[in-house]
């Protein structure tokens, strides 16, 4: 589901990337801002955790004249008199007049690198309410944000996931430079689909998946196939034969009235069987 | 003694005779409504049909149920979808607030009635086994004895239907939705400022409260309004209280700021319904809520609490086990209203099943073994077996062919 995603998000939606210290989500931003690049939108970023001459090294070969960044980086809580961007003019007024302001024929996406930064300087009501503005109000059209799950509380991060359109985990696989993406989407219908996939970045940033991690109801199922079926080789007969079903199906079970024991029972006459006289 | 016979509007206002025409009840009769067999308290229904009968026969009128919502909110959406659209089916009007998503939105998605004459008079579905044989009981050739016990009941219904079937794949008829009178309130277009005062109930609150209030007085759902024939139920939906989105940070933070805003709104709300003839349905993410004594104060401050586990995106979505449903169901809390002790469920282990005509809630049952490679886990192992490795425990590894 990785390329469907590369390919395009649908208007409105807001997809998150959350990522941990262990396996680091910038990467697969970058993939996000390339696809983007090459489908000829605008791009705009604000940068909070690298520099712009960073960002614009790892997009090497992309077309960069779309992409504005904005700087966030070298003063992002207003401690100079002239910041270019801080953490408080992240709300919908700013946003939007940022966006304005380079316009372009098509609606813009937004790329927030990273959402962690706003998280922990802003409250998070108001982080989620200026993503759900952004998302229902016309200014941009697609939202894309990288989250640092292991920087926040659990309810944190539960609660702007569930504002997202689409999240994707990403975690480290078993080989080097490989990772696992499970991804969740949520459709307009309420549908949720959900995929596991393992990945990797080439140097131009395309995403090459390698493999669609197997389920491990499966691997079981595998094992459990090696093992000796115990109804073999035994020295009894399991199985019946037709006639011996027959005669099966004939015979006249213990608590069951029948005509022949009722009338024994009646007149208890010369039974060959009770011949005992001992 | 003849004026006995005279006709009422000759009658002076001042009656002559002791004698009073004796009223038949007392009851106001709503349609859409009926008193509990139990408790003589007036009920709606929710919709669904097995929740009725979880709560023992429907939702009283000035209560609260609160649903605490499944991971990605699928399931209790549609719970609160089937209550609105009850709604709309019985002539109740409905009050709709949301803060994520427009309440006409919400309000589009209804899903349709099955309105067909022919399925409303069918008797109630018998319940069937999940092994059913097909050749029937009559094949009972050596456990005979057994062929005259009744079925073991597993989904959950009461001898009197109370409610009507939707069907989920359409959606309700504009020209039957826009019969019915809605109330909507969306969040964002309630522009609040941060008031300097401190107080206990955040803005957002505090407005929906009083749009509440007022809708109640204005509308005639106040139980001291003065008695007309017509009298009508508001059925109030609120969609995901607490979240975020509401300005709350209880579902950000383990120790919330406001951490009794919430339980102030409600404890506000409870007051409103319980003096007039309204009924709420309140969703809340308690999966994201950490502090578990907080939570277990907004379970008693409401009067009914459900919550819904779905196995969407856990691990046991692939258990053979819990094929046949989509989540499970925990009751919470049952009301006691006006009586010591409530009537609790008889199977506290309930799963549910979104069909298309019905959602079903059914004591969750283990079925037999059948197969040689399914493997008979315990349920109480898979419960607490994903967290907790037990040194003696064989959860863990699975091979269980060989159990005797």
């Amino acid at each position: 589901m990785l390329p469907e995603l590369l390919q395009g998000i649908e208007s409105g939606g807001l997809l998150i990337i959350q990522d941990s210290a262990s396996y680091s989500g910038r990467h697969l931003l970058q993939s996000f801002i390339n696809a983007a690049l090459n489908r000829e939108e605008a791009v705009h970023v604000l940068g909070f955790e690298v520099s712009e001459e960073e960002l614009k090294d790892g997009l090497r070969g992309s077309p960069v004249q779309r992409l504005h960044f904005h700087n966030a980086y070298t003063d992002p809580l207003g401690w100079t008199d002239h910041p270019a961007f801080t953490v408080h003019h992240f709300c919908l007024e700013e946003l939007a007049r940022l966006v304005k302001q380079t316009s372009h024929s098509k609606p813009a996406t937004l790329v927030i690198d990273s959402l962690s930064w706003i998280l922990r300087h802003v409250s998070p009501p108001d982080v989620c309410k200026t993503l759900q503005q952004l998302r229902k109000g016309g200014a941009v059209r697609a939202i894309i944000g990288l989250l640092h799950a292991d920087m926040h509380q659990r309810g944190t991060v539960g609660s702007v996931c569930r504002l997202a359109t689409s999240v994707i985990t990403v975690a480290p696989a078993t080989k080097g430079d490989e990772a696992v993406a499970k991804i969740t989407k949520r459709s307009k219908s309420g549908k949720v689909i959900q995929d596991e996939e393992i990945f990797r970045i080439k140097d131009d940033l395309t995403i090459v998946i390698q493999s669609k991690s197997s389920q491990p109801g499966a691997k079981k199922a595998d094992s459990e196939e090696q093992e000796t079926d115990p109804t073999a080789n035994l020295t009894f007969n399991l199985r019946l034969s037709d006639t011996e079903r027959e005669a099966k199906e004939k015979l006249a079970l213990p608590f069951v009235f029948s005509k022949e024991k009722k009338t024994a029972l009646l007149h208890s006459g010369p039974d060959p069987d009770d011949d005992l006289d001992v | 003694m003849s004026s006995v016979g005279k006709p009422s509007a000759e009658r002076s206002p001042f009656n002559n005779t002791s004698f009073q025409k004796k009223t038949r009840s007392k009851l106001i009769s709503i349609p859409g409504t009926r008193p509990s067999v139990q408790n003589g308290q007036l009920l709606v229904s929710t919709g669904v049909t097995s929740l009725d009968y979880l709560l023992g026969g429907g939702l009283a009128v000035g209560t609260v149920l609160l649903i605490e919502e499944d991971r990605y909110d699928s399931y209790s959406r549609m719970i609160l979808k089937y209550f609105l659209a009850e709604g709309v089916v019985c002539r109740h009007e409905l009050y709709v607030a949301a803060a994520q998503d427009n309440p006409d939105d919400i309000l589009q998605e209804l899903p349709a009635p099955i309105l067909d004459d022919v399925a409303l008079h069918k008797p109630p579905e018998q319940p069937r086994l999940s092994c059913e044989p097909q050749d029937g009981l009559d094949a009972m050739k050596i456990a005979w004895r057994y062929q005259n016990l009744p079925k073991v009941q597993t989904a959950l219904a009461s001898s009197s239907r109370f409610g009507h079937y939707y069907d989920v794949s359409k959606t309700m008829e504009p020209e039957i939705r826009q019969a019915a009178k809605c109330h909507r309130f969306y969040l964002p277009e309630h522009p609040t400022q941060s008031s300097p005062t401190h107080s206990t109930m955040l803005e957002s609150y505090s407005a929906l409260l009083k749009s509440l209030q007022e809708v109640i007085s204005r509308e005639g759902f106040d139980v001291a309004a003065p008695m007309s024939n017509s009298r009508n139920i508001l059925r109030i939906g609120l969609h995901s209280l607490g979240s975020a989105l509401w300005g709350d940070d209880l579902c950000c933070h383990d120790n919330p700021k406001n951490g009794r805003a919430l339980t102030t709104f409600l404890y506000g709300l409870r007051a409103l319904l319980r003096t007039s003839l309204s009924v709420a349905v309140i969703t809340l993410p308690s999966h994201l809520i950490q502090d578990r004594a907080l939570m277990g104060s907004i379970t008693r401050l409401c009067d009914n609490a459900i919550a819904l586990e779905s196995f969407k995106g856990s691990e046991r979505e692939t258990n053979p086990l819990y094929k046949d449903y989509h989540g499970l169901l925990h009751v919470r809390q049952v009301p006691h209203l006006n009586c010591l002790a409530s009537k609790l469920p008889d199977h506290k282990d309930l799963a549910f099943k979104l069909k298309r005509k019905q959602f079903s809630i059914e004591r969750l049952h283990l079925p037999p073994d059948l197969s040689d490679t399914v493997s008979r886990v315990s349920r109480g192992e898979l419960a607490g077996a994903t967290t907790v490795a037990s040194a003696c425990g064989s959860g863990s590894s699975g091979n269980k062919h060989l159990d005797f």
